[in-house]
């Protein structure tokens, strides 16, 4: 482990940071809000540390990372840049906490889109737009922003890339990292921009429509309303946010080569037609069990189900309906889909619609193997063949996710919160989803988490976006052996 | 006629003496002085030491006025290379290459049309995987071939003991079975081969080859005493490069196979690669496992694996504990004539499979299909009539067939006539043409003759 260069490195990105701050701040100019001061100085105090940082470790050019070393720096970048994303909101009022800033800057990070915040409406344009954009940028990773960009600076960022998309099968769609970080980011901006844009043919205003688009895209959750997207209360609006939800759990990698003029990209693809049916489907179920019983009309049981599911399978958390309201069925299925999450490769979070898949077919495997004990059967994804280690990582992701879910919902109804909040809290942390049951869902917000509980659900947050293995590597002593 | 073989395998020692036996000049190249020792003290053919991809060596072969070159050594690679070389040498000799790699599948159009100008691509795995497709969709059927893409078909079928057919004199055929009757080219009675005349009789356990047409081929198998049952459960022992092909096909036919195969790493190859097949490890002639694996409603078992003991005795194990029907794989003529004695009655053989597809393109004139019947004994060869040729326009009963050929069908447009002494063969029909091993030289004189001297 060279430290130097891991803190460096670790520096560079805080100075990057601190630079994106001229955002809100723009906003704030252009408005003359009171969140001005604030925020110049928490982007003070941000170039500084990262100037600093970089300064003092300053190094040798070095061309390449090893594997431990980039999971170091996506593990502490991730948390320091989470540290620093609070200061505008600490800086801003008095009654901010840093527990409480801490939670809504990791929730902006890592796209939870879950708040602190009781009157949303109450903030300055600035610091609004600022929850927005922490999460437009954790989205795709501020790391492979820095993949993008970084490589200019002379850093290498090939092992970072290993660290910061460790899903089961990664696509590269160039050989250089660089170049596959940049046309993704061109991918995720054009989307972005067609959100701004539809929106705002529905009557949303241009800040209302740039918030929520920017939360969308990195299926956040943030919104610029105190009731959510159900604020606007327009079918249009439902219909564009829920379509620009579903795109944003799909690979991005897909929408790469739909752009590129492959139009069977999603079909051909075993996942995006797993994700894309499941999303049809449950929302054919949830449709189907609120209608009569919540909604009297087909119509309205159907605009509902369809924005609750699939904000919840994409791990947006934009609501619509306080699902707390509807029948058991529906509760039990939208709890279950906090854990599966959307696709690989995507912004969404939870354990990814290919693990699932992949563990389904294991059982099925198993199955078949005591029926045939001499059979060779190899697990397939789209006619390819699953490499063993692949399996086996997945099944270790998924124990390991349960194990930590397990911890986590023992360790918070410890905090003295009740049976349902603590399973729905952290279903929905681990998940990076937003809302969760109880106590904080989807009409309800996270205040009335005791204080520890939100150093634990901010922990939660943070390990699901890093997919478990690559924050909690860094607790194995294994790890920090020479 | 000149021909030059590359490779003295298997394939090649086989056409080499077919070949030679119809007095054609053949000169055999290969590497391997033994194999060429085995030739040269077989067969009347020239023999030269050397590797088929040299120029030098094809020059001296005499590759500029061969008619045709066969390369079908071992190794894709070389073959290539000999019709390259070839190519450049005599652009005008055909060339005829046995190129076995799956991954040349796709692109044997590219090499016809471009260097190295392949004539014709023989891939013997794909010929045993349609043989053994036909036999398939044949019940009964020993010995499936086909004529006229396929709507014509030519099967051969034991006759069973008690069969209403055994002891019935040909020329009786008529009566007994009216107006749909199969068309009876040959009879293999004791290993020999026979062309059925008139006054012939059939006997229990002949085996009958006879012609049909593909839309009355179940009416035809019928008489015979042969039903029809789908096949729908099959289990292909051995996971070769047949095997995996077979698999292939199965699956694109949606039947239900397994497959078992002894090779680990051969297993993870096919479990890769086929999707719905069951591949399971282990060897086919493990009772244990076929029970395990319901050997009892099998439709039907292909053994494939690479050496041919192993497949005889895993069919006769697996139609022990009740498979309804087997395909075997067996390489070695001298194998066939027991066959029926020890009783397995389907047989592929890639050798006989490759061998049958050179012939065709071997053969002077328009002989457009050629199948060898019962090892190498006799051939039925599809000929377009040349209009300049000597049979054409002329009752068949002045032509002067050689002897032990017939000609057994007539396809004239859509139809096809079962000649009598009185039928004429107008211009372009195409004729089937049945002849034992002897006959076949002058046949192929009759068909082409005049055709030489435009």
């Amino acid at each position: 482990m060279r430290w130097r260069y891991i803190l460096n490195t670790i520096g560079v990105l805080i100075l990057f940071f601190g630079g994106t701050m001229i955002v809100p701040l723009a906003f704030d100019l252009f408005a003359m809000d009171r969140s001005l001061m604030p925020l110049i100085k928490a982007m003070g105090v941000t170039v500084v540390c990262g100037a600093v940082m970089m300064a003092v470790f300053r190094h040798k050019k070095t061309e390449t990372i090893s594997q431990r070393e980039g999971m170091a720096i996506v593990a502490l970048g991730w948390t320091a840049i989470s540290l620093f994303g609070a200061l505008p909101f600490y800086f801003s009022s008095a009654s901010f906490f840093f527990v409480d800033a801490f939670f809504e800057s990791v929730s902006g990070f890592t796209t939870t889109g879950s708040s602190i915040l009781c009157n949303i409406e109450g903030l300055s344009q600035g610091l609004l737009i600022w929850r927005s954009f922490i999460q437009w940028l954790g989205g795709m990773g501020i790391i492979v922003l820095s993949i993008a960009i970084l490589p200019f600076l002379g850093v290498g960022g090939m092992q970072l890339y290993k660290a910061e998309v460790p899903s089961p099968v990664p696509d590269k769609l160039r050989p250089r990292i660089r170049d596959t970080a940049v046309i993704l980011w061109k991918v995720y901006a054009l989307f972005t921009v067609a959100e701004v844009v539809l929106l705002m043919v529905g009557g949303m205003f241009f800040f209302d429509a740039l918030n929520h688009a920017f939360t969308t895209m990195p299926t956040g959750g943030f919104s610029t309303k105190n009731a959510s997207v159900a604020h606007f209360d327009s079918v249009y609006i439902d219909v564009v946010i829920t379509f620009f939800m579903l795109l944003a759990g799909i690979n991005f990698s897909l929408h790469y080569q739909l752009l590129k003029g492959r139009p069977l990209a999603f079909w051909k693809d075993p996942e995006c037609r797993f994700y894309l049916a499941m999303c049809l489907f449950l929302t054919l179920v949830v449709g189907f069990d609120i209608y009569r019983t919540v909604y009297p009309d087909v119509g309205q049981a159907l605009r509902y189900a369809a924005f609750q599911m699939v904000s919840i399978v994409t791990t947006t958390g934009y609501v619509t309906a306080d699902y707390e309201m509807w029948p058991a069925m529906s509760q039990i299925i939208i709890f279950l889909c906090m854990f599966v999450g959307a696709s690989a490769g995507s912004t969404g979070g939870g354990m990814k619609c290919l693990r699932i898949m992949l563990v389904f077919k294991y059982c099925y495997k198993e199955l078949f193997s005591m029926i045939h004990p001499r059979a060779v059967t190899h697990i397939k994804i789209g006619g390819k063949t699953v490499p063993e280690d692949v399996v086996r990582s997945v099944l270790g992701f998924l124990a390991l996710y349960m194990a930590l879910f397990a911890l986590f919902t023992v360790l918070l109804a410890g905090t003295g919160v009740d049976f349902v909040t603590a399973l729905g809290a952290v279903a929905s942390t681990i998940g990076n989803i937003g809302p969760g049951f109880g106590m904080v869902g989807p009409v309800e917000n996270f205040a009335q988490v005791p204080y520890w509980g939100k150093w634990l659900l901010a922990w939660c947050m943070l390990l699901g976006r890093l997919e478990i293995y690559t924050l909690i590597i860094l607790v194995v002593p294994e790890f920090w052996r020479k | 006629m000149k021909i030059v073989i590359v490779g003295a395998g298997e394939v090649g020692f086989h056409i080499a003496s077919r070949l030679a036996l119809e007095h054609k000049d053949v000169v055999v190249i290969d590497s391997h002085p033994e194999a060429l020792k085995r030739i040269s003290e077989n067969i009347d053919v020239q023999t030269i030491s050397g590797s088929g991809s040299s120029p030098v060596i094809l020059e001296a072969a005499g590759i500029r006025d061969a008619e045709i070159m066969l390369a079908v050594t071992d190794s894709d690679e070389v073959n290539l290379v000999a019709c390259l070389v070839a190519d450049t040498l005599s652009p005008s000799t055909k060339k005829l290459v046995r190129l076995r790699a799956a991954d040349f599948d796709r692109y044997h159009d590219a090499f016809k049309a471009n260097a190295p100008h392949i004539d014709t691509i023989i891939n013997p795995d794909i010929e045993v995987v349609r043989t053994i497709e036909r036999l398939m969709s044949v019940p009964g059927a020993v010995d499936v071939g086909e004529f006229a893409d396929g709507r014509i078909k030519f099967v051969g079928v034991y006759l069973e003991p008690g069969s209403r057919l055994a002891g019935v004199r040909l020329s009786d055929l008529p009566i007994l079975l009216k107006e749909d009757r199969p068309l009876i080219a040959a009879v293999v009675r004791d290993d020999q081969l026979i062309v059925p005349k008139g006054n012939n009789h059939l006997r229990a356990a002949d085996l009958v080859y006879f012609i049909s047409e593909e839309k009355n081929l179940f009416k035809h198998l019928s008489i015979f005493d042969k039903h029809a049952t789908p096949v729908k459960r099959v289990l292909i022992i051995g996971g070769g490069r047949i095997g995996y092909r077979l698999a292939k096909r199965l699956e694109d036919k949606s039947l239900s196979c397994k497959i078992i195969e002894k090779l680990a790493t051969q297993c993870d190859f096919l479990a890769e690669r086929l999707n719905r097949t069951v591949v399971l490890h282990g060897d086919g002639s493990d009772q244990s496992l076929l029970v395990e694996e319901n050997i009892h409603d099998t439709d039907l078992v292909v053994t494939l694996t690479g050496d041919e003991e192993t497949n005889i005795l895993a069919s006769l194990l697996t139609k022990r504990l009740g498979a309804k029907k087997t395909i075997s794989r067996i390489n070695k003529f001298s194998y066939f004539s027991l066959m029926s004695t020890i009783g397995i009655e389907q047989v592929v053989s890639s050798r006989l499979s490759a061998i049958n597809t050179i012939l065709q393109h071997i053969r002077r004139g328009k002989v457009l299909s050629a199948i060898s019947i019962k090892g190498e004994a006799g051939e039925v060869m599809e000929a377009l009539a040349l209009p300049t040729s000597d049979i054409v326009s002329k009752p068949l009963k002045k032509i002067s067939f050689p002897k032990g050929s017939m000609v057994a069908g007539i396809i004239r447009m859509e139809t096809i006539i079962i000649p009598t002494g009185e039928s004429i063969i107008e211009p372009d029909d195409r004729i089937i043409i049945f002849a034992t091993r002897e006959a076949i030289p002058g046949v192929e004189k009759i068909l082409a003759v005049k055709l030489e001297y435009i």
